[in-house]
């Protein structure tokens, strides 16, 4: 049988409870340790238990007393499972967001750091230091983000809590912000140095994109170190 | 939504979290003991590196359980019923 015929023998309502191990499935209706489809208020009938038993009192010994049934049968989500855990291997071996994140994040923070330099001295190369480090950053940031989605996918399912949360909206908001200021940079190449509103948002978000990147890294930090 | 209610969303999303960022930890786990029973020089190394790496999968395993339970109550829980 495979895992959804399994799970029909749970041992509710006077269905009988069968488990799983190493391939076998068992019949444990009518053993007192297995009252209700429930074993020790924590593994249920209906269940693949090979990967609890390393952690139970007891060796598969105990299987021996059971009636076996059949055996269990591998289903197309399985196989989907099988080739999922390839991929994470994969993932694991190559892990490419922790390798691409460091170029944006370094040069997000350089660019502000540059700019700061050259609203202090007035050397234009500073501010072209500037642009062309957003200019690289911002295309960085595309990949780091496909790669942080990627990560996201494999190891956490897209499950969505407040760590990933924060960063879809800061990794969404930093691109934007990359867009923008080599977008106008390129079309008002003198930005930096006006004195106009948009003179003012451009150096603003410039700016802002340091600890933007900062706050995007304190929370993969809260992934790699969680508390 | 009343308060309790709306307190025990809050405590299983962060259960949730807490579980999530714990299973590749087990898994980078059983993958060491994995590669370091392979490496071993000695059967009795090998066998100790080997159970330990089956006890990883079992945390593994009980963390999905635990995953999966609290995903359920959590949208349960959302979607008003008790």
């Amino acid at each position: 049988m495979n895992k959804d015929e399994l799970k029909e023998h749970d041992g509710k309502d006077d269905r009988p409870s069968y488990i799983a191990y190493d391939g076998k499935v068992y019949d444990v209706s009518g053993n007192n340790l297995w009252k209700g489809g429930m074993h020790m208020g924590r593994h249920k009938a209906g269940e693949d238990l090979t990967d609890f038993l390393p952690l139970a009192p007891h060796g598969p010994d105990v299987f021996k007393r059971a009636r076996e049934v059949g055996t269990l049968e591998a289903t197309p989500s399985d196989r989907a499972a099988e080739r999922m855990e390839m991929l994470r291997r994969l993932y694991h071996k190559v892990h490419p967001h922790p390798i691409v994140i460091h170029f944006p994040m370094g040069l997000y923070v350089f660019a502000a750091l540059m700019q700061a330099v050259f609203f202090l001295t007035s050397n234009a190369s500073f501010e072209t230091a500037a642009f062309y480090a957003i200019v690289v950053a911002t295309l960085g940031a595309i990949p780091s983000m496909g790669s942080g989605m990627l990560s996201w996918w494999i190891n956490y399912d897209m499950t969505l809590t407040s760590i990933f949360r924060n960063k879809l909206f800061l990794s969404v908001v930093l691109i934007a912000a990359g867009v923008f200021l080599v977008s106008a940079r390129v079309m008002i190449p003198e930005i930096s140095s006006r004195l106009d509103l948009l003179s003012y948002a451009y150096n603003v978000v410039l700016m802002a994109t340091a600890p933007l990147t900062m706050l995007l890294g304190y929370n993969g930090g809260r992934i790699t170190w969680p508390q | 939504m009343e308060a309790k209610t709306s307190e025990r969303i809050k405590a299983l999303e962060e259960m949730i979290q807490v579980v999530l960022l714990a299973i590749p930890t087990e898994i980078s786990a059983y993958e060491f003991y994995m590669n370091a029973a392979l490496k071993s020089t000695s059967d009795s190394s090998r066998e100790l590196f080997e159970s330990l790496a089956r006890q990883e999968k079992g945390h593994e395993a009980e963390l999905h359980r635990i995953l999966a339970e609290t995903k359920t109550e959590l949208s349960e829980l959302k979607r008003g019923r008790p």
